[in-house]
């Protein structure tokens, strides 16, 4: 008797467990899909496990550190001794926490969960290769696929992170020791927190950035307000030189070769380096040609509004589908995924999409700046609230930095925000909700806000930019 | 004199849009009222398009094998003399004149003041500019300048509401779910007037259904004199005709898919002191207002839902060498390629993408098994070449597909398991206990599997006769669509083309269906009393696909021996 082979179907088939895809596998399982969702690593992806949540925890614990040891201006004398052992050990305690809570949330809303590397065989048909000897593989036959699998730090020429002093973030998160002297190679968003986490730990920073400042995509007065604290804190900058490779030091550490556009080398001693000069897609290895899904010439997914991909029946949402790179966009776009498949109207039309920078102090943008709204052809009309006018930021100790409302003159839309300082990150949730309901300032500004918070801030700043602050000049 | 424009109507069952595959008339030709004007093909039927105008065709708009939307203008007619004029042209014109309203609604928003008017507005999307790390991909975002909150722009979608299209009530014209419902309600077409045109607009006539134009255009005509009489003769289901309608997004979805205005759907039921309509009743109002026949339209809410009224395939397998004419028309279709076809698409619709629907469903819902085997048919053979002559007197042609039928009926007695019907909702498993077989015939459009029924009472050739009927009607689609429902086990031949096992895919929600392989001369191994030798004989290969929820593997195996026995021993057969 000859009997057929059966290999596995399911209905959504959900391609790496980072915020884009178990967001996306949990939605369409509350949706009474059947759903499956291979991972190769570990649950939580990039963000939760080299990301975001660990980043965030060493900056927090950083910072405390910091904090405590130059609070003399309070009345504390304190001089913090840091176990670095313990706190990656603290952080790794909060990653588990989370990392495991996917997994039971997975779980507990019916998530078929595979273990392994997924590529495609065909479009209607991924073999999942199993970790470990003879684990084997098998085929899942799939009606819908939602290709979730995330990014990858970009290596450049001359620095390879097998090398145990070559780091990229994921090992800057998990050193076992402070480096004396740090080298980070790449001004963005990931090196400018990761040096101030090893600035405020004892570290001697020098941030080496091709172009002419850090943190590229902000405006400069933006920019002005992190880069001058982060020269506060001892970090020193090189601007316009890129990285070109190392050589070893007399002294058993390292030099970081540098290179200007004109041709002057120069080199800066250092006992690690960490390059974090970007991300690029993880779209090699899924054999994607074979569902007939291209990627453009830098990796990427490209999706219309609704997550698909050229095929209509693979989706790909999150990192590997493009700029920007940012786990809410990643579980946004699982969510419309999942919603899509299950034939509900759902679409990615979110007028502004928030961005934080967990620097010192922190960075929030929503929407549009005024030279974007001015390119837009509205008629802009844009208030500030300078942090040093705020009491709470005054009680806090850190009253640098500003919140810039930006709105239609004639209709008083809000458009956008740009909030430098502290807690920005969370401040610009607010201005977030006011953009999509299409609230005013005249909105922002009569909504009651508690005193005395940073979230005055906000208040203060649309009343503004109608002309009436209170607690600032009315330009 | 003047020029009529005609739209394409709603062709029914919520389909939003028809392939033209003929017109049946050219400019200068003199039509009359109900006279069929166009070939349209959906994804359910092919459908003659009756005019709804006496008059001369004035311009076509349209190629054939375009793909048309319902709705839009496809014909146009010079109507002369007074008395040309078409009794019911009140109705009928009504729907042109409603569309071009609907087509002014943007010029109405320019207008309002809140809309900016400046030409940056194209440009002025908040998102694409946004200062995020890299603001270039941002997700999209409607139009600049329409203020709405993400549960009215999601509410939008979900009406199909062009955000820019409606006047906001909100300060500065920020747009409430009650604009995007205002707007949703006095745009549709399907609201406009007296709520009766679409009832007694021209309907299309289903070839399919074997009644062919005579019931639907006597129905078109009388509607057209008098529009009292054909609503109340039942011909369409009542319209509910409600302001507000409560119903879960995925019955919404499935309305607006069907084509059906929720707020015409009958239900007793409420939510909170509003009428609430759930999926069942969508289905079956979209079917009774589609069902061509008055008679037939089941009184709304009884219409059983998920009636397939389309040929249901079974397998890509094929039945008789017009595989080759699918093919064929496959390249006619690939137009947009090369000469050597790199680079061309093919069409994904009508039965095309019914089948692949069907198969989807099939496939990713029951777990199929193949068990494969072969059987010795020398017997077999003779006994077919014996009766041959006997079976042309009575002018029919004798195929091995009645013996079959006749061995796998011996099978499902035995087995009556591979004879069922797994309601999983139920949680049980229904034996059928009648023997309907479907047959799979390929066709030029793609696969079709008419129903023999009642095969335990029919004799051989009785049963090659209305094979090879219905094998015949299913090629030039003339079947009703009665004859492909109800089938309770299906055979696919794929072997009249050629080729020995395959997996077939079973014709879901059956149990099990039985691949043929082409009858040949094979090598097999006979035992005698000086030992082994190899011989030549007949054989039959057997390719049995079952659902592995309903049955196991050893199973479909002892039913695969029952059959071959009796069709190694064509004798047994004497007793089904
Ligand atoms: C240091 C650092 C700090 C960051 N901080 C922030 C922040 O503060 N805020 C923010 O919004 N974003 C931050 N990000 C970015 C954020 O981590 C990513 O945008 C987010 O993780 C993207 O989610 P994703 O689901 O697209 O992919 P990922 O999180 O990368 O997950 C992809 C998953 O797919 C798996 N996978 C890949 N290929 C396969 C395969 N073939 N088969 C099976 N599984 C596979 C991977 O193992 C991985 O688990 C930070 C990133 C870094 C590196």
């Amino acid at each position: 008797m000859v009997v057929g082979d059966i290999s596995t179907g399911t209905e959504v088939l959900v391609i790496g467990a980072g915020p884009g895809g178990y967001v996306a596998a949990i939605r369409a399982a509350q949706r009474g899909l059947d759903t499956t969702l291979v991972e190769k690593d570990a649950y939580g992806g990039a963000c939760l496990n080299r990301g975001c949540i660990p980043s965030k925890a060493l900056i927090t614990a950083s910072g405390l550190a910091h904090e405590a040891g130059t609070a003399e201006e309070m009345g504390i004398h304190a001089d913090p001794a840091v176990d670095l052992a313990r706190m990656i050990e603290w952080k790794e305690e909060v990653v588990d926490r989370l990392t495991g809570g996917v997994e039971k949330l997975c779980k507990a809303n019916g998530v078929n969960l595979v273990e392994g590397t997924a590529r495609f065989a065909d479009d209607h048909t991924v073999r999942v290769a199993h970790g470990g000897d003879g684990q084997g593989s098998e085929s899942i036959e799939f009606e819908h696929a939602i290709v979730a699998t995330g990014s990858r730090p970009v290596e450049i020429p001359g620095f390879s992170f097998a090398d145990e002093h070559v780091w990229n973030a994921a090992d800057a998160l998990d050193a076992d020791a402070v480096p004396d002297r740090l080298v980070v190679v790449g001004g963005g968003y990931i090196g400018m927190e990761l040096a101030t986490v090893y600035a405020k730990l004892g570290a001697e920073v020098t941030v080496v950035e091709m172009l002419e400042d850090v943190l590229d995509p902000y405006e400069d007065d933006v920019k002005r307000v992190v880069r001058k604290r982060a020269e506060e804190l001892g970090i020193a900058f090189s601007f316009g030189e890129g990285a070109t490779g190392w050589s070893e030091g007399g002294d058993g550490g390292y030099l970081v070769h540098t290179e200007t556009e004109a041709g002057e080398e120069s080199t800066y001693p250092a006992d690690r380096v960490l390059v974090a000069v970007g991300r690029e897609p993880v779209t090699g290895g899924l054999d994607l040609e074979n569902a007939g899904v291209e990627t453009d010439d830098r990796g990427f997914i490209e999706t219309d509004d609704r997550t698909r991909s050229a095929v209509e029946h693979v989706h790909a949402v999150g990192d590997v589908a493009g700029e920007p790179m940012l786990a809410h966009v990643a579980s946004t776009e699982g969510i419309v995924a999942a919603e899509t498949i299950a034939g509900e109207p759902a679409a990615l039309d979110q007028r502004a999409i928030p961005a934080a920078v967990f620097t010192d102090p922190e960075i929030g943008t929503v929407g549009m700046t005024e030279a974007d709204a001015e390119d837009a052809g509205f008629d802009v009309a844009v208030g500030e609230m300078p942090f040093r006018a705020s009491g709470r930021a005054l009680t806090t100790g850190h009253s640098d930095g500003f919140v810039r409302i930006v709105a239609d003159a004639d209709e008083g839309f809000v458009l956008g925000a740009q909030i430098v300082g502290p807690e920005a990150s969370e401040l610009i949730a607010e201005v977030g909700l006011a953009i999509e309901l299409g609230a005013t300032l005249e909105d922002v500004a009569a909504t009651v806000h508690t005193h005395p918070t940073l979230s005055e801030a906000v208040m203060e700043a649309a009343e503004n930019a109608q002309g009436q602050a209170i607690h600032t000049l009315n330009r | 004199m003047t020029i009529e424009e005609f739209r394409l109507p709603d062709v029914g069952e919520g389909v939003a849009e028809g392939e033209l595959v003929s017109w049946l008339v050219a400019p200068g030709d003199r039509v009359e009222e109900d006279q069929p004007v166009a070939e349209v093909e959906t994804d359910k039927a092919l459908v003659e398009v009756p005019s709804s105008y006496d008059g001369v065709v004035e311009e076509l708009f349209v190629e054939e094998g375009d793909i048309v939307p319902v709705g839009d203008v496809i014909i146009s007619f010079r109507v002369g003399e007074e008395d040309g004029t078409p009794a019911d042209a009140g109705a009928d014109g009504a729907e042109p004149t409603d569309a071009g309203a609907d087509d002014a609604e943007p010029t109405d928003a320019g207008a309002d003041g809140a809309e900016p008017t400046d030409a940056g507005a194209d440009d002025a999307d908040p998102t694409d500019s946004a200062p995020a790390a890299d603001g270039s991909d941002e997700p999209g975002s409607p139009s600049g300048r329409t203020f709405a909150p993400p549960s009215v722009r999601r509410l939008a979608r979900e009406l199909g509401v062009d955000l820019a299209a409606v006047d906001g009530s909100g300060p500065g014209g920020r747009i409430a779910e009650r604009d995007v419902r205002e707007h949703a309600d006095s745009g549709s077409p399907a609201d406009d007037g007296d709520g009766e045109d679409a009832a007694i607009g021209p309907k299309p006539v289903d070839i399919g259904s074997g009644d062919r134009t005579s019931a639907v255009s006597r129905r078109d005509s009388a509607a057209g004199t008098d529009a009292t009489t054909a609503s109340g003769s039942g011909a369409s289901p009542e319209r509910a005709g409600r302001d507000r309608t409560l119903a879960t997004p995925a019955t919404r979805k499935l309305a607006s898919d069907l084509g059906v205005d929720l707020d015409d759907v009958p239900t007793d039921e409420t939510r909170e002191g509003e009428a609430f309509v759930a999926a069942e009743h969508v289905q079956a109002y979209a079917e009774a207002s589609a069902r061509p026949d008055a008679e037939a339209a089941p009184p709304a809410g009884e219409a059983e839902p998920g009636v397939e009224t389309e040929p249901t395939p079974a397998d890509p397998a094929t039945d008789a060498p017009t595989s080759t004419a699918t093919t064929a028309s496959i390249d006619a279709d690939a137009d947009d390629g090369t000469a050597d076809g790199s680079g061309a698409t093919i069409p994904y619709r009508g039965v095309r993408r019914t089948i692949g629907k069907r198969m989807a469903q099939s496939k990713f819902t029951a777990p199929h098994v193949t068990h494969h085997d072969t059987a010795e048919v020398d017997a077999l053979v003779s006994a077919r070449e014996r009766l041959k002559p006997r079976a042309a007197e009575e002018e029919t042609k004798l195929t091995y597909l009645p013996f079959v039928m006749k061995a796998v009926l011996a099978g499902l007695r035995e087995y009556p398991i591979l004879n069922s019907e797994l309601r999983e909702e139920a949680e049980e498993i229904l034996l059928k206990g009648e023997y309907h077989f479907g047959v799979a015939v390929a066709t030029d459009s793609g696969l079709m599997v008419p129903v023999v029924e009642d095969v335990d009472e029919k004799g051989l050739f009785e049963l090659a006769a209305e094979v090879s009927d219905l094998a015949s009607r299913a090629r030039d689609r003339s079947l009703a669509p009665a004859e492909l429902r109800g089938s309770t086990f299906t055979l696919t031949n794929f072997g009249a083309v050629g080729g020995e096992y395959a997996t077939p895919i079973i014709n879901y929600p059956e149990t099990a269906v039985l691949g043929l392989g082409a009858i040949e001369k094979r090598p097999v191994v006979r035992e005698s009393e000086d030992g082994a030798e190899v011989v030549p004989a007949s054989t039959l290969p057997l390719s049995l696909s079952i659902d592995h929820r309903v049955v196991d593997g050893a199973v479909a195996a002892e039913f695969a021996n029952v059959v071959m026995d009796h069709l190694e021993e064509p004798l047994l057969l004497l007793n089904e």
